[in-house]
């Protein structure tokens, strides 16, 4: 018998239209399941935005004629009292009982004579000067590029604080949360090192001065890139930006930029005692912006040398005309 | 009753299990795809939060070397740390893209601390960029002015805590914790220990160095820009080196490209640019340097092409000098291609 008469074109119709009926079936099932998993507005954060934080705003009121001193001296301890002192003394900064928190630039593992690191001496006066206003608690902390322990420790850092009866906060991954600058274009659900920070009462920033090959210095707002956490690299690309962000970011209650000797070259991280220049000259601010306004110029740099000051300053972190500040500019011996 | 033909039914079952394989195998790459997407390139983030990453370690094979340059009357302060191009930022910061940019390929960090006083302690750096050319380049850019030279080395010094050298493919830095005698003598004999263990043909060299006059040379000034040389996206592989001549310092340039055409157009496209940002075309008092000297913001730039070099002047006080510069390093070149051609 041959395949026509064992297949009749009736069956093979019935066959063809089983399966383009099931083959229907699937497809719209398919469909279906498309639609019903569609996400039309595209990913969300991974974090909800009730889950994103803010830094504490740490500024304490504004008194004009003392937003900035000069100090010019060879001695750290000497100059920096003499600044505070200057701006209404450590009892304008830190109330009784008050939790502060120190942030210095500890970003590498080097020993203090390099200057690519706060000076320890430095952050144990700081540590000394909180504790005679009253603070109930001080604690020092960074997020550095290498590792942490190594950095406070080969630095000295982290000696000097607890000589001084402070307290070093290394960063752990649960002391990060994400947030979001308001009016920020690279600050958008970014980890930020943000525990320490929430409990303190105050915040006193204390960095070097220092050549940056890539952001040409790095100074008090600089200082703050240790709060970022994640691939904070990534933001090398548009380095301006990210450190006027930064400045937007934090409002600290005062900052110290120790000038007392510069790193003019090889920055950030120097390496040879020869790439530093001694400027003995201490600088207290309560605007940041101002500070390295000031600052810059020890590094043989114009304001319009460093592009992120004008943009922090058009973002209203601060100011870079320091005369009109009127600074405090006197003398330690 | 009629059935498919046994064979035709056998390919239909084949060809479907394999589209349906196809799909499956798209379905796994999209899914593994989707599970690790680095969303903060948007903007937004469902990874956790990273601490710096712990570094690659080293191979057997270079774990022995560096060990073993521990010196006598140290222990080893530190883990043997590791960095790749990827990660390079997490040790030496903004200075990465420096090293990326001039063929970094890996950098060791060693630290050894003395036995008898924790204070002294060295950290050694070995950056391995590829090739000679780019060690000294790196090498060059950073040197220290006043530097002490490094005895029986090409190109090292010393300053007062640190020492910095080339030894073949590798830029090396020995970072002392303090100003110590001490700590540099025995930073030097990890240095000597560093010639010996890591491999160097020593017939390596430079050549583009020998091209420059050595007479009025001043000694270490000698630098190498990979790209960019003064801010010109052309200038590749430029060598630039100070001269004392009567009494003033003058930058020369000099930079060797593939041909004599290559060079003459290399030449006019630097002036093209130099005219761009604000140069004004001056007299020569050589007649030979004329239409290739320029008033630059008040200091002379002279630029010229010989042979398959272009070479000349940068940002000099005084074009009297100048020329006279540019005349010794022409002459030079000139000496040089002839004795090429008559090869």
């Amino acid at each position: 018998m041959s395949n026509k008469e064992n297949n009749p074109p009736r069956r093979s119709r019935r066959r063809f239209l089983a399966r383009a009926g099931k083959a229907t079936v699937a497809i719209a099932g398919c469909g279906i399941a498309s639609y019903l998993l569609y996400d039309p507005t595209g990913p969300r954060p991974g974090v909800d935005a009730e889950d994103l934080v803010t830094l504490p705003d740490f500024s304490v009121p504004l008194k004009p004629g003392q937003t900035m001193c000069v100090v010019q001296g060879p001695d750290r301890t000497k100059t920096v009292n003499k600044a505070i002192e200057m701006l209404g003394g450590i009892e304008r900064f830190v109330n009784s009982g008050d939790t502060v928190a120190i942030k210095p630039n500890v970003a590498f593992a080097t020993p203090a004579m390099l200057g690519a690191t706060a000076n320890p001496q430095l952050v144990a006066e700081i540590v000394r000067l909180c504790y005679k206003g009253g603070a109930k608690k001080v604690i020092v902390t960074d997020n550095p590029i290498n590792d942490p322990a190594s950095c406070f420790t080969l630095s000295g850092v982290g000696k000097a604080t607890s000589q001084a009866g402070g307290k070093v906060v290394l960063p752990k991954t649960h002391l990060f949360k994400h947030t979001t600058l308001i009016d920020g274009r690279l600050i958008k659900n970014w980890p930020i090192f943000y525990e320490p920070f929430e409990k303190a009462d105050k915040l006193i920033g204390i960095s070097p001065i220092k050549h940056h090959h890539r952001a040409g210095a790095s100074m008090s707002m600089k200082n703050w890139y240790g709060l970022l956490g994640g691939r904070r690299n990534v933001f090398h690309q548009d380095i301006n930006t990210i450190i006027a962000e930064l400045a937007m970011m934090v409002k600290p209650t005062l900052v110290i930029l120790d000038g007392t000797e510069v790193m003019v070259t090889n920055g950030p991280t120097g390496g040879s005692v020869s790439d530093l220049k001694r400027a003995n000259t201490m600088i207290a601010s309560t605007d940041c912006v101002a500070a390295d306004s000031y600052g810059c110029g020890l590094l043989n740099l114009k304001i319009s040398d460093l592009p992120y000051l004008a943009q922090a300053e058009k973002a209203g972190a601060g100011a870079t005309d320091v005369k009109s500040l009127n600074p405090i500019v006197t003398t330690v011996t | 009753m009629g059935s498919v033909p046994g064979r035709a039914k056998h390919l239909e079952s084949a060809v479907s299990f394999c589209l349906l394989a196809v799909l499956f195998i798209i379905g796994i790459v999209i899914f593994i795809k989707q599970s690790d997407y680095d969303m903060s390139r948007l903007g937004v983030s469902s990874t956790p939060i990273e601490l710096p990453s712990q570094p690659p370690t080293l191979t057997r094979e270079e774990k022995p070397a560096l060990n073993s340059l521990k010196p006598q009357g140290f222990d080893a302060l530190s883990e043997t740390e590791v960095y790749e191009p990827e990660n390079l930022y997490e040790k030496i910061n903004g200075k990465a893209p420096l090293y990326i940019d001039s063929g970094f390929v890996k950098l060791f960090t060693q630290r050894f601390i003395s036995e008898s006083d924790e204070d002294l302690w060295m950290e050694l750096f070995v950056f391995d960029m590829a090739d000679i050319g780019n060690a000294f380049s790196i090498y060059s850019l950073q040197k220290r002015p006043d530097s002490e030279d490094l005895a029986d080395m090409q190109f090292g010094y010393k300053t007062s805590n640190s020492l910095y050298f080339v030894h073949g493919k590798y830029y090396i830095e020995l970072l002392g914790s303090s100003e110590s005698a001490e700590l540099l003598y025995t930073m030097e004999q990890v240095a000597d220990k560093i010639i010996d263990i890591f491999p160097f043909d020593k017939n390596t060299k430079i050549d583009e160095l020998a091209l420059l006059p050595q007479e009025n040379l001043v000694p270490g000034s000698t630098k190498l820009y990979l790209a960019n040389a003064f801010g010109f996206e052309g200038l590749s592989d430029t060598f630039t080196a100070q001269y004392k001549i009567d009494g003033e310092t003058i930058m020369a340039f000099l930079s060797e490209q593939a041909g004599i055409t290559e060079a003459k157009t290399m030449a006019e496209n630097y002036r093209k640019f130099l005219i761009e940002n604000g140069a004004i075309p001056k007299k020569a008092i050589d007649q030979s340097l004329e239409g290739k000297t320029f008033d630059f913001y008040g200091t002379t730039e002279i630029v010229f092409s010989v042979g398959p070099f272009v070479a000349g002047i940068h940002e000099a006080e005084n074009q009297q000098t100048a020329e006279k510069a540019a005349r010794l390093l022409a002459n030079k070149f000139r000496m040089f291609t002839e004795a090429v051609s008559d090869e």
